[in-house]
Parts: structure tokens; C-alpha cells; sequence
């Protein structure tokens, strides 16, 4: 018995280290982890309201008719005909590995960074399709980064469901990052 | 006297639990294991509370606490479990973390949630994983109860 709680002494007092030294290499992390919890959703529209309140309000593109989700088929033909933007929602290190050809990457996860690098490209034409996509059709990536950037002004959004899987799944070409 | 005849699978069997190296093997593995997956955890904390976040078991309050304390004491008890310095008292709390790491994937499994498991970093959530990654818990479970039981106290 005197075992026993000699060991959950122990335990108590590496359980209250490990959360001393996690909190401590928190501080000194690039974006330390807020000691309350937000989810994806959450996150990416406090990144939106930061990009929001850097940038002037921009007009409202004008709307083009597409549909809501593109097939395989329609997908293949606005990637085949260098139609609109093609943006991959999924983490960077995934689309250095591997997207779609001349698909840009605008990550759920690192949205700021990733806006601030295809911004240009969004600008150029804010009347452009933009297609999004990320893994597969159970991945919410895509549907958040159109919510993002429907946010920010832009209205042209479509999203491909059948995401990176479907679209390698069917043998279609890829490209890496150079 | 009623004397059984020992099997030859079951005297295999006690003679590999007997081995003088089997404690410290096992002792090693599971160190090695919770060293492993500490490491993988506390370079992606929000990863790890995403996947936390999955099982709908904790508030948010406690979400981004257990992200942050949970990998440096899974990687001291594995650390301590590899040295052998109070390895009873981590033995003791390895079972705990796979009693608990059981309960939550179990629960998850009733109510038909398909988590991240986020053991070993984060990945795609997945029914299959997610019974593979209960059986590990089952595994370590009884792994770390054996060191309890036969560890010697320091």
C-alpha cells in the first residue's frame, strides 16, 4: 500500500512537470497554442477577419453561372483548358507531393499564409472560376476555404468533391512541386 | 496428486515469460513506444488537439491543456520505462493512459464517431484504424500491468 502510493506520488509529480514543460515550449513556439481550444471552422474565420480588416473593401465580382459541384468530367476540362483557378485546400506538404496540374495551394490549415501567396493570382480576374478541392469527398477542407473566400469577396466558387483521390484514382496527370 | 501435462505451446510460453530479458524487453518496448509517440505529439500540438477534439469527450477549455501536457509526460514515463529509474510508478501510469486511451476509442466506436486517434501524430480518421488503435490500447494495457506486477520496487 505504501508502494502504491509512493508511486502515485510519482506520477502526480511527473504528471504536473509534463504539463510545466508543455506550457513552456508553448511560449516559445511561432503561433503558441491558446490555452482554449477552437476548432477548424473557428480558426480559419479568425483568419478571415484578420486578412479582412488589412485589406480594403473590394467590389463584388460579378457572377458567373457554375454549378455548386463539379464531376470528374467538368473538372478535367477546366484543368485540361487552364480555365479559372484551381486552388488545393489541402496541407502544403501534401500539395509539394503531389496536386493537380497548375493547382495552386491555399491551405485549410495555414489559410494567411497561403492567401497572402496566391493573392495576386486572385486579384488578377475576380470575375475567374475558382475551383477548390482537397482529399476526397469526406474532407471539409474545400467547402472552408470557399467559405473563407466567399467572405473576402469572391463569388465565383465551385469545389471538385472528388478531391485529390478521385482525381488519381481515374489516372488523370499530376504534378509536384518543383 | 492431480498433475496436468503441460502443453508444449504452453511451456514455450512460460519459458519466454520466465527469460531474465523478457521484463526488460517489455520494459523497453513500451518506452520506446510512448518516447515515439510523445516526440510526434509535441511537434504538432494543434494537430493533436484537433484530433482530441474528435472524440467529443472534453470541453474546449481542457482540449488545448491535455494537447499540451499529455506529449511530455507520455515521452518522461516512456524515458523512465527505457532507464528503469521508478519504473513501477511509470508502468503504473502507462496502464492508466491506455486504460484511458481505451475508454475514449471504445466510446468512440459505440457512438460510431470516425475519429483521428492522433497516437502517433495525425492522420486520416478511420473506422479500421480506429479498432486497431483500440487493440493497441488493450495490448499495452495488459504489457504495462505485467511490469507493474513484476517489476521489482526501486
Amino acid at each position: 500500500m505504501k508502494t502504491l502510493r509512493a508511486d502515485l506520488m510519482v506520477i502526480w509529480l511527473v504528471a504536473t512537470t509534463a504539463l510545466c514543460v508543455g506550457l513552456l515550449i508553448n511560449q516559445f513556439r511561432d503561433t503558441p497554442l491558446p490555452l482554449v481550444y477552437k476548432d477548424k471552422a473557428e480558426r480559419l474565420q479568425d483568419s478571415v477577419q484578420r486578412i479582412a480588416s488589412k485589406e480594403s473593401a473590394s467590389a463584388p465580382a460579378p457572377m458567373v453561372h457554375l454549378p455548386e459541384k463539379l464531376s470528374l468530367e467538368e473538372f478535367a476540362s477546366y484543368v485540361e483548358n487552364k480555365r479559372g483557378l484551381i486552388l488545393d485546400a489541402r496541407p502544403e506538404i501534401f500539395h509539394r507531393l503531389g496536386h493537380v496540374p497548375g493547382a495552386l495551394s491555399l491551405p485549410r490549415d495555414d489559410f494567411e499564409k497561403g492567401y497572402a501567396a496566391v493573392k495576386a493570382k486572385l486579384e488578377t480576374d475576380r470575375s475567374q472560376p475558382i475551383v477548390i478541392y482537397c482529399s476526397d469527398a469526406s474532407c471539409e477542407d474545400s467547402g472552408l476555404v470557399k467559405k473563407s473566400l466567399a467572405a473576402l469577396g469572391f463569388s465565383n466558387l465551385t469545389l471538385y468533391e472528388g478531391g485529390w483521390n478521385g482525381w488519381t484514382n481515374a489516372k488523370k496527370p499530376e504534378e509536384t512541386a518543383q | 496428486m492431480d498433475k496436468r501435462k503441460e502443453t508444449g505451446g504452453n511451456r514455450a510460453m512460460r519459458l519466454f515469460i520466465q527469460n531474465r530479458w523478457f521484463l526488460p524487453g517489455l520494459r523497453l518496448a513500451l518506452g520506446g513506444v510512448f518516447l515515439y509517440a510523445g516526440t510526434t505529439k509535441v511537434i504538432g500540438p494543434q494537430a493533436f488537439a484537433d484530433s482530441i477534439a474528435t472524440f467529443k469527450m472534453l470541453p474546449p477549455q481542457l482540449i488545448n491543456i491535455v494537447a499540451l501536457g499529455l506529449p511530455p509526460f507520455e515521452i518522461l514515463a516512456g524515458l523512465m520505462l527505457v532507464s528503469g529509474w521508478n519504473a513501477r510508478a511509470a508502468s503504473l501510469a502507462v496502464a492508466g493512459l491506455a486504460f484511458v486511451f481505451g475508454i475514449a476509442l471504445g466510446q468512440a466506436l459505440i457512438r460510431g464517431l470516425v475519429v483521428d486517434c492522433g497516437c502517433f501524430g495525425s492522420g486520416e480518421p478511420s473506422t479500421l484504424k480506429t479498432w486497431g488503435s483500440f487493440g493497441r490500447a488493450l495490448l499495452i494495457l495488459a504489457g504495462s500491468l505485467w511490469v507493474f506486477c513484476m517489476q521489482d520496487t526501486d
